[in-house]
């Protein structure tokens, strides 16, 4: 192999730059501003999660949930439409026929998710499942603490889905 | 919009021939929506226009190709110039010079009209119903029907008969059904059995098991579920297991019978959900049975073996076989089969042609060897003890390829051949029958395909040393020889799982060795 040319593209130094003083010396004076901006003047940038939070969109996206009846029974039908839509396909429902102990006020539901799994690790908070479901059943809460210890966890199961979510609309 | 229907329509075209003799009639031919079609005397107009590949522009659901006409649902009318009235395609006949139009304005008002007094009653149920993706109420609604509904009186339902279970393989969807009757000429015509009927009349019509303890009993209930035109007739085994627009679906035969039955093969990432028939004028028309519609549960076996097994050195006769590397196993049977003088070949009647021709050929190159055939299913021994079970498709050899396996000069079994031999190799593909039959003490070796019971039922009897796990009907390429001579070729319809390997592999594999 032949010898490679370079060049080199770092500009040289002047001599007020050389110095290096002077970047401290305006460094120093960022930290002074922000000193005496918090700790004198009071101004805060962050907030003191999670005694303090912060307000979200009534339309923000979080942790999915399937809304129940009365009787706490899904409103599911394991129609698999959201399951179609999902674009990165991170739900998992297998079907299964609903007995009549479980058609409580007379309706016929014939259908019933035996089980249905979200992986919200994959989940991209779309709200496409949302958008989908003609029974109003799977919903996106306002809920934004997601963090789990193991990662199983974070494949949300129907009994998981099924929690109650208060607030407005149902939203959480 | 052609709406692709869940059934073929056949029909060859006719030939318009100019007449042989001046006396003679020219072929006669029908005008529909301005394309020129030559049609046999006593077509109606609805097989006039399947034999030009123009029938699917034809709404329909009371006609079905392979069922007598009825005529019940007027949603197929087209516009016949001079006629004052929309005629019903599918029971007019055709005329010589008829000129008819199939989407006229007046034409497609009619349907609407047809569908909004269909959908009157009809639940919104297409979330649930299992035919969703498929529904022919759905597909022509969408092309024809009203958007909305005027309808605000309170809705039929049937209480008793919104999940009945017409049988252990049908259940029924009263609400859903359109009457168009076609499963109940099915069971009137095509079957025989009488065993479906619509009680009661009008408003209060409703279709019934004529015997209703019994339930239907007919061996093709599975048919009744292809072409109902709704939801209304669901098949258990594949009743809420899929929706269809996750299938793929590709043409293969059923490995069932001697019949060969043309199928689709409907699978979602390799797991196939269901088998669907598939048209064949000269194989079974439209229909198949419900062991045949079944059968893919020998393929989707959790209990399928699906890696080498091997008994290790010394063993006791009934001692459990051990999962191996294919590396190892070849090894070791280059060992038993080099140092066997008398080794007998058996092959099962469901292997293909392809495959017993291969095993043919390996043992011509040992010496000392035999080949012979073994069906046993049912007491069928060789393709003369064939016989059919029904009027319609069902036959006594239960294995695919007899003929075919016969027709490359293999011998059927000889239980004398058994005890001679001092190995024995069975291939089969999960449907001849298993060897318990036979008395021998020579090391058996077991190939194609097996579940584990199968296997232990067979180590009762025999020294089984070793499995070489094999592939079905629809994972491999293969011919099959039907039970009127006629051979068909398939090609592979989803790819196995596990370490399964092809006939010729195994063969290359240990040759190498
Ligand atoms: S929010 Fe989007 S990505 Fe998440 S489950 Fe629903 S459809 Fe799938
Ligand atoms: S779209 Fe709604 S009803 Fe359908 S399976 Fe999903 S959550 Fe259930
Ligand atoms: S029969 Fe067709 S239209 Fe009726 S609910 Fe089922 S899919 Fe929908
Ligand atoms: S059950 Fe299906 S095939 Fe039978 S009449 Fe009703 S819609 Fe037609
Ligand atoms: S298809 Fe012609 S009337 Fe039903």
């Amino acid at each position: 192999m032949g010898k490679i040319n370079t060049v080199n593209v770092s500009k040289k130094y002047t001599f007020k730059e050389s110095l290096y003083l002077v970047a401290i010396i305006q460094g120093m004076m960022i930290t002074l501003k922000r000193f005496f901006e918090g700790f004198v003047l009071h101004k805060k940038f962050t907030i003191m999660y999670p005694e303090e939070r912060r307000d979200y969109s009534q339309r923000f996206r979080g942790e999915h949930f399937i809304s129940i009846d009365n009787n706490k029974t899904e409103n599911c039908t394991a129609c698999f439409l959201c399951e179609t839509v999902c674009p990165a396909e991170c739900i998992h429902i297998v079907a299964d026929e609903r007995e009549d102990d479980q058609n409580l006020y007379g309706v016929k539901k014939e259908k019933k998710p035996l089980s249905f799994d979200i992986d919200a690790l994959r989940c991209c908070f779309c709200g496409m499942c949302e958008e989908a479901c003609p029974k109003d059943a799977i919903k996106l809460s306002r809920n934004y603490e997601m963090s789990v210890l193991k990662r199983d966890d974070a494949i949300y199961d129907l009994d998981h889905l099924k929690r109650e979510v208060k607030g407005l609309k149902g939203r959480g | 919009m052609k709406t692709e229907l869940n059934y073929q329509s056949y029909k060859k075209p006719v030939i318009d021939t100019p007449p042989a003799t001046p006396e003679a009639k020219p072929t006669p031919k029908i005008t529909i929506d301005g394309v020129v079609i030559p049609f046999q005397a006593g077509d109606t107009i609805m097989q006039a226009a399947e034999r030009a590949n123009a029938a699917a522009e034809i709404p329909r659901f009371c006609y079905h190709p392979g069922l007598p006409i009825a005529g019940t649902c007027r949603m197929c009318t087209v516009e016949v110039e001079k006629m004052p009235k929309l005629m019903t395609s599918c029971s007019t006949p055709a005329a010589d010079g008829m000129i008819v139009h199939t989407q006229s304005p007046k034409v497609r008002k009619s349907r609407t009209g047809v569908m909004e007094f269909l959908l009157a009653n009809h639940p919104l149920d297409c979330p649930v119903c299992d035919k969703a993706g498929e529904c022919e109420l759905q597909d022509y609604n969408f092309e024809y029907g009203p958007s909305t509904s005027r309808f605000v009186e309170e809705k039929r339902v049937w209480d008793d008969a919104t999940t009945k279970k017409l049988s252990d393989k049908v259940t029924l969807n009263m609400n859903r059904c359109v009457h168009c009757e076609r499963c109940v000429r099915f069971t009137d015509e095509v079957t025989k059995t009488n065993d479906l009927v619509m009680k009661n009349r009008g408003y209060k019509k409703e279709l019934s098991a004529t015997d209703e303890e019994r339930g239907l009993w007919n061996d093709y209930q599975g048919c009744l579920t292809d072409f109902c035109p709704v939801g209304a007739l669901t098949f258990n085994d594949f009743r809420f297991h899929k929706r269809v627009w996750f299938l793929d679906k590709k043409k293969s035969i059923c490995d069932q019978c001697s019949k060969g039955c043309n199928i689709e093969v409907h699978s979602d990432q390799n797991v196939v959900e269901r088998l669907m028939p598939v048209f064949n004028e000269s194989v079974n028309g439209h229909w198949m049975c419900d062991e045949g519609r079944v059968s893919y549960h020998t393929a989707m076996n959790p209990l399928r073996i699906v890696s080498p097994l091997l008994k290790s050195k010394g063993a006791s006769k009934d001692a459990a076989l051990v999962s191996t590397t294919w590396e190892f196993l070849f090894q070791q049977l280059n060992v038993v089969i080099k140092s066997s003088k008398k080794i007998l070949f058996i092959i099962g009647t469901d292997a293909s042609c392809e495959e017993a021709e291969q095993v043919k050929n390996w043992s011509s190159k040992l010496a000392g060897s035999s080949v012979v055939y073994f069906n046993g299913v049912n007491g069928v021994q060789t393709s003369k003890d064939d016989g059919k079970l029904d009027h319609l498709l069902r036959m006594k050899d239960k294995t695919s390829n007899t003929r075919g396996v016969e027709a490359l000069g293999i011998q059927p079994i000889n239980p004398n051949q058994v005890s001679d031999a001092d190995l024995v190799i069975y291939l089969r593909a999960g449907r001849a029958q298993l060897p318990i039959e036979f008395s021998s003490s020579a090391p058996w070796l077991l190939w194609g395909v097996w579940n584990l019971e199968e296997v232990k039922s067979v180590q009762q009897k025999l020294n089984v040393v070793g499995l070489i796990p094999g592939l079905m009907t629809m994972e491999k390429d293969g011919s099959y020889v039907n039970e009127s001579q006629l051979k068909q070729t398939v090609t592979t319809t989803i790819q196995t799982t596990g370490h399964c390997l092809t006939v010729n592999k195994v063969i290359e594999g240990l040759w190498i060795k």
